[in-house]
């Protein structure tokens, strides 16, 4: 690991940096939030205040084309606690 | 001749009494079996199996007596002490010598009834047999009985078969038989001739107080034997196969007990028919008296002979008994039907029931009684029920008085299973999984909780509610509520102990393990102990094992070192004055600034290391305690790895951001800051202060603070505004303000120095965090003047020489000449505005000028009167627009009506005017 970063042994030592911090987490079905950060557990139950929960909806090709519609739904929630098993990455927010 | 020890001198003495004496006697050696001149030479045959030959052909004694029947009667003809005597040869096995007794006619009858004491002494083989055969005696006992009284068995006879073999039932086992027939037997026979009535019957009663005492006497030992055998323990080897052995065991013993207690039960039931027969006999027997009596009374006509008289006496006492008889022992007995217990409760209540409606009904009498008769019906009907209900009353009572002891009772079946060792045990067991390293911490949230609440009530946040033990292995205790009294306290002092065996035991066992590194391997391979909370999820202590740091257990020494080459490297060329003493340019290390996930694992060790400072000042570190020092030291070491790691004292060329910038960057860094500022010392705090000004520019906040000036609700601008609210809590008013305090007019002038030599006043004075700090050094500064104007006596403040506020005041003025064409440019509103230039203009609220006007506000008080002159042409028009936005009343919202006044009178009031003033 980078020297910079001593501490780091294991995949949790990384979530915990982000403690407090905003992150984005994938989630299945479709959907990902982000959020600031404040408690995990090893199930990688997360706990998020101000999140903003992005939903994919694909339209199925019923009309017999090829790639359906994707609808975009965003919502917004003020504290969320993130059950482990919908939980695909945990991330940093993208930075520009 | 013997080889198995027998007694072979008995042979010797026989064989030469043959030689020589007996064989005189008779003059031939005739082999005659079972006969006094029996040589004996039969003895001396060695054959397997000839053990009991002497009883097979009864050489020695008599092979049994049960069916010898009329032995007794006849018996009872030969004097005590000559069977005795017979007795006594006969078990020693001298034939010979039978020929010294003179009586020896009757000797086949005399042998069966004195073999009979022989059965008793050790040489028998009955005396090996079970005792119970031995009760047959009894039957002996009842037969003398019986053959002894013939109208008594004319009378009984029918009921006598069934009658005895009761009583052998009943027979006691430990009561010995011998003891009894000694008891009887000499009585019996020397009475045989003319034994009278009252002989038999007092004979009869004292068998039967026997028989009934006999069956008390083995039930109160059945008790005590069952009262000795201990309860079934717990054991702690719980899974051994012993457990299996010993939980078969106590299956046999319960059925056993379970035997017993049936036999019991029969012999009881036997008991009672006995009784009762006895009774019947009784009956008939009196019966039969008072006939005699009447047949005496009908030949004697003059009066009752002695005879007679005693007769009466006995018939009298005979139905006394039996009366007393009529609450027999039976009904007693149950009482001492030791178990099950439930079943004892069953019968018991029926008595006390019986008993009780029986005295109820007494009261109620009684009641009448005393009140005399009641006069009308209703009365009456109310009396009685009145006294049904009472009754009814009483019953519940007593019912559930029952219920509560049988509920008792049937817990306390398992009183005393545990010991206290096993409760100790299991305690250990159970405390182990909280025992932890650092035991404030496990129990951080409750004890901060509690010393909020303690401080709210005012009390003293006094002593932790922690457990420690040496190297601060320790339980947290939770709140302390009252303070701990009586059961409470010594649970606590028990658990206190169990902890510290605990303990004690761990670090036992990491030493042992330190001694033999060999024996560390062993179970590696898996483990065959039994004990199952070996499987708890946590591990068991590992006491000596280094403080884990809380990011993993990546070791501090290393991180340090690391850190350590290069703080040294750059500390020998940092001489960093306050006064903006720069560093020689020469020699320094340009480095990448910090990623990110840089700085959030230097967070990440910085909060470490404030939370290790934290319980370190849990401590008294003042007092001269013992450790005290080395906890001193501890920290001083804390607090400088911590002043390292906000690398405060880094070139400020190192980077740009500079890597302590960057640290202000997260959230949780600006949350840290006044953390550390707080430990800091003085120095320290104010080089990293000085460096926080210097590059005040690189900080996110204030190179960010132009997306706070829109009005578009973007996720960056909302990030930005909470970043920046954080800088301004944590940062400046918190962590600045505080640090100021301590700053001097001087230190104060040097700081403002730099922001200027930067040339960026400007910039920062458009963010909002930089016209924060200007403000807060700016009232520092008015603060120390006028204090030491109007105050010179104060010592608190430190020396103001008129130089130092002459420094202080050209400072000022360049810092105003450098602001003042910009300073309408110092309303976030006024930029909003202009770059919204055009469209549909929004209105900015009016509190984001809130921090301009404050700012204003102190310059204006700082300045001297052409300066604030210049301050108020520059913003006429602004105040102007406000006050008759306001007065105008074209400001529809009330409350920002209000922000607007305030704002304009703070500026106004530190001019010495005020808003009512001015004429719209």
């Amino acid at each position: 690991m980078d020297p910079a970063a001593p501490g780091i042994q294991e995949p949790f030592d990384l979530i915990r940096l982000s403690l407090s911090e905003r992150v984005f987490v994938k989630l299945r079905g479709d959907r990902e939030l982000t959020g600031v950060l404040h408690a995990y557990d090893g199930h990688m139950n997360l706990i998020l205040s101000e999140v903003e929960e992005t939903i994919l909806i694909v339209e199925g090709p019923d009309s017999g084309k090829a790639n359906g519609t994707v609808n975009v739904a965003k919502r917004k929630m003020e504290m969320l606690f993130v059950r482990g098993d919908g939980v695909i990455l945990v991330a940093p927010p993208s930075r520009t | 001749m013997s080889f198995f020890g027998f007694e072979q001198n008995d042979l010797e003495r026989e064989k030469q009494q043959f030689i020589s004496g007996q064989v005189k006697e008779d003059g031939l050696a005739e082999y005659t079996w079972g006969e006094d001149s029996y040589d004996g030479l039969g003895d001396a045959l060695q054959e397997g199996g000839d053990d009991l030959n002497d009883e097979t052909f009864g050489g020695v004694g008599e092979v049994g007596k049960d069916f010898d029947f009329t032995r007794q009667v006849l018996s009872d003809n030969v004097p005590a002490e000559l069977r005795r005597t017979t007795a006594v040869q006969q078990s020693n096995g001298f034939p010979q010598e039978r020929s010294l007794s003179p009586p020896q006619k009757q000797a086949p009858s005399s042998y069966t009834s004195s073999s009979l004491q022989s059965l008793w002494d050790s040489k028998s083989p009955f005396s090996v047999l079970p005792r119970g055969f031995a009760s047959t005696s009894r039957v002996d006992d009842h037969h003398v009985r019986a053959a002894a009284s013939p109208d008594l068995l004319s009378h009984s006879q029918s009921a006598y078969p069934t009658f005895s073999p009761f009583a052998d039932m009943a027979a006691p086992v430990t009561h010995s038989p011998a003891l009894s027939q000694e008891s009887i037997f000499p009585r019996a026979s020397s009475q045989m001739e003319g034994r009278t009535l009252q002989e038999i019957e007092a004979e009869m009663r004292a068998s039967a107080v026997r028989s009934r005492e006999a069956p008390q006497l083995r039930q109160q030992q059945l008790l005590q034997a069952q009262a000795r055998t201990p309860p079934p323990r717990l054991h702690p080897h719980a899974q051994s196969p012993r457990f299996h052995q010993l939980q078969q065991h106590i299956l046999i013993q319960q059925q056993q007990q379970q035997k017993q207690q049936q036999q019991q039960l029969q012999d009881l039931q036997e008991q009672l028919r006995a009784e009762e027969l006895e009774r019947q006999l009784r009956a008939q027997q009196i019966s039969q008296l008072q006939q005699q009596q009447l047949l005496l009374r009908r030949q004697s006509p003059s009066g009752p002979t002695l005879a007679e008289i005693q007769a009466a006496q006995h018939l009298a006492q005979l139905q006394q008994e039996q009366r007393r008889r009529q609450r027999s022992p039976a009904a007693d007995q149950r009482y001492h039907v030791p178990q099950p217990l439930q079943e004892s409760a069953q019968f018991l209540p029926q008595n006390i029931q019986m008993q009780q409606r029986l005295l109820a009904e007494l009261a109620q009498a009684e009641f009448i009684r005393e009140y005399g008769t009641p006069q009308t019906q209703e009365e009456q009907e109310a009396l009685r029920a009145e006294a049904v209900r009472k009754i009814m009353e009483a019953e519940r009572m007593e019912e559930k008085r029952r219920r509560k002891a049988a509920k008792i009772a049937h817990m306390s079946r398992y009183n005393d299973l545990m010991t206290q060792s096993d409760k100790d045990f299991i305690t250990r067991i159970q405390v182990s999984q909280l025992v932890t390293q650092d035991p404030y911490l496990e129990d951080w949230y409750c004890q901060t909780w509690n010393q909020i609440i303690r401080a709210k009530q005012g009390l003293q946040p006094e002593e932790q509610r922690v457990l420690t033990f040496d190297s601060g292995v320790g339980v947290g205790l939770g709140i302390p509520g009252q303070r701990p009294s009586g059961r409470k306290l010594s649970a606590v002092q028990r658990m206190e102990a169990q902890v510290e065996r605990i303990v004690n035991n761990a670090r036992q066992r990491e030493k042992e393990k330190g001694l033999q590194s060999l024996s560390s391997l062993q179970g590696a391979l898996g483990k065959t102990a039994g004990r199952s909370y070996k499987a708890a999820p946590r591990q068991l202590l590992q006491v000596d094992s280094p403080r884990p740091a809380a990011n993993g257990d990546h070791s501090e020494d290393e991180y340090k070192t690391d850190f350590e080459v290069h703080a040294a490297k750059e500390a020998a060329k940092l001489r960093k004055g306050v006064l903006g003493e720069m560093h020689d340019e020469h020699n320094f290390v340009r480095r990448d600034p910090l990623t990110h996930l840089e700085v959030l694992a230097i967070i990440e060790h910085l909060y470490d290391l404030v939370l290790q400072l934290g319980a370190i000042e849990r401590y008294d570190l003042s007092e001269d305690v013992e450790g005290a020092n080395e906890r001193r030291e501890q920290r001083k070491r804390l607090v400088d790895s911590l002043y390292e790691g906000l690398r405060a004292n880094l070139p400020i060329e190192t980077s740009n951001p500079h890597p302590f910038i960057s640290l202000l960057g997260p959230m949780k860094g600006k949350v840290l800051f006044p953390r550390v500022a707080h430990v800091l010392e003085e120095d320290q705090l104010l080089i990293v202060l000085t460096l926080l000004i210097t590059c005040l520019t690189q900080l996110d906040v204030v190179a960010g603070a132009h997306l706070l000036d829109s009005m578009e609700d973007t996720p960056e601008r909302r990030d930005m505004e909470r970043q920046t609210n954080a800088f301004q809590h944590y940062v400046l008013i918190v962590s600045v303000l505080h640090a100021l305090q301590k700053v001097t007019l001087r230190e104060l002038t040097g700081i403002l120095r730099l922001l200027r030599d930067q040339g960026q006043i400007v910039t920062i004075a458009r963010t909002k965090p930089g016209l924060d700090l200007l403000f807060l050094l700016l009232s520092r500064a008015d603060l120390l003047i006028h204090t030491h104007t109007y105050d010179l006596g104060a010592d608190s403040t430190p020396q103001l020489s008129m130089e130092d506020v002459e420094v202080w005041q050209s400072e000022f003025d360049l810092m105003f000449s450098a602001l003042h064409p910009h300073l309408t440019e110092l309303f976030p509103s006024e930029r909003i505005l202009r770059a919204q230039s055009g469209g549909s203009a929004q209105i900015p609220p009016e509190h984001m000028d809130t921090a301009a006007w404050q700012f204003l506000a102190s310059v204006g008080a700082m300045a001297s009167l052409p300066q604030q002159q210049m301050l108020v042409t520059a913003l006429r028009e602004k105040v102007l627009d406000l006050v008759i936005g306001v007065k105008k009343g074209w400001v529809a919202d009330s409350e920002e009506r209000d922000m607007k006044t305030k704002n304009v009178n703070t500026f106004l009031h530190a001019l010495k005017l005020d808003s009512s003033q001015i004429a719209v």
